[in-house]
């Protein structure tokens, strides 16, 4: 098992009264995967399913991308800057 | 050996943004135009009144972003100097919160990648505003969802 550190941000930091979660998984999991895995452990992040994005060591990852031990994490629900 | 241009400013700050400092950090010999875009707090929107507005970022990854987005720019137009600055924390109410600037030999050009950048910014940058209201506090969700690399 790994166990990953995911960093929240705006609406998500708001709802769940922390900035960041931890999520136990296997090697090798995909980003899809792994967001479906996240809401399903941290129902009060579901409805935003559909807008999020995987930042994977500061970049926004692929769905098919596999997660290694390490990676840094971080969800991204559309931004608004400016 | 030739003097060491700095053709880039790319900064995220708590401090107020330095509209001047930006303006001569653009200016140059082989400059013919430059373009800026000050994004500012807004009060009133669709009748309703924002009291302050508050800023958080990923700012690791935001400043990557940035970079990136100037990449982008320069494959595009023939840029000589430009400058990304965005403020976080609370920005009061008709303040600077954004500055994007450009500057290149002639003015299509500096429209041009001044539009690009910011329109861009506010889809792959992950810097969120938070509007506070009479009604409490409200985190404003972008309209579009930034693009993934391709693969």
């Amino acid at each position: 098992m790994l166990s990953f550190n995911i960093q929240l941000y705006s609406v998500l930091k708001s709802k769940l009264h922390a900035s960041s979660i931890e999520l136990k998984t296997h090697q090798g999991i995909t980003v899809k995967e792994f967001l479906d895995l996240a809401c399903e452990q941290y129902p009060v992040m579901a409805p935003y399913r559909s807008v999020m994005r995987l930042a994977v060591n500061h970049e926004y990852a692929q769905d098919s991308r596999a997660l290694q031990d390490g990676d840094e994490t971080a969800i991204i629900t559309p931004v608004s800057g400016g | 050996m030739a003097e060491t241009v700095q053709t880039r400013w790319v900064q995220l700050s708590e401090d107020p943004i330095d509209i001047a400092a930006a303006y001569c950090f653009l200016q140059g010999s082989a400059v013919g135009g430059i373009s800026m875009f000050v994004g500012t707090t807004r009060e009133w929107t669709d009748g309703q009144q924002t009291l302050s507005l508050t800023y958080e970022s990923y700012e690791s990854m935001a400043q990557k972003e940035m970079h990136k987005l100037l990449d982008l720019a320069e494959d595009q137009w023939p840029i000589q100097q430009a400058c990304l600055l965005h403020r976080l924390g609370k920005v009061p109410i008709k303040e600077a919160s954004v500055l994007v600037g450009v500057a290149t030999a002639h003015r299509a050009d500096a429209f041009g990648a001044c539009r690009f950048l910011i329109d861009t910014l506010k889809i792959q940058v992950p810097i969120w505003k938070q509007e506070e209201r009479s009604d409490g506090r409200h985190w404003i969700q972008g309209s579009k969802l930034p693009e993934n690399p391709t693969p």
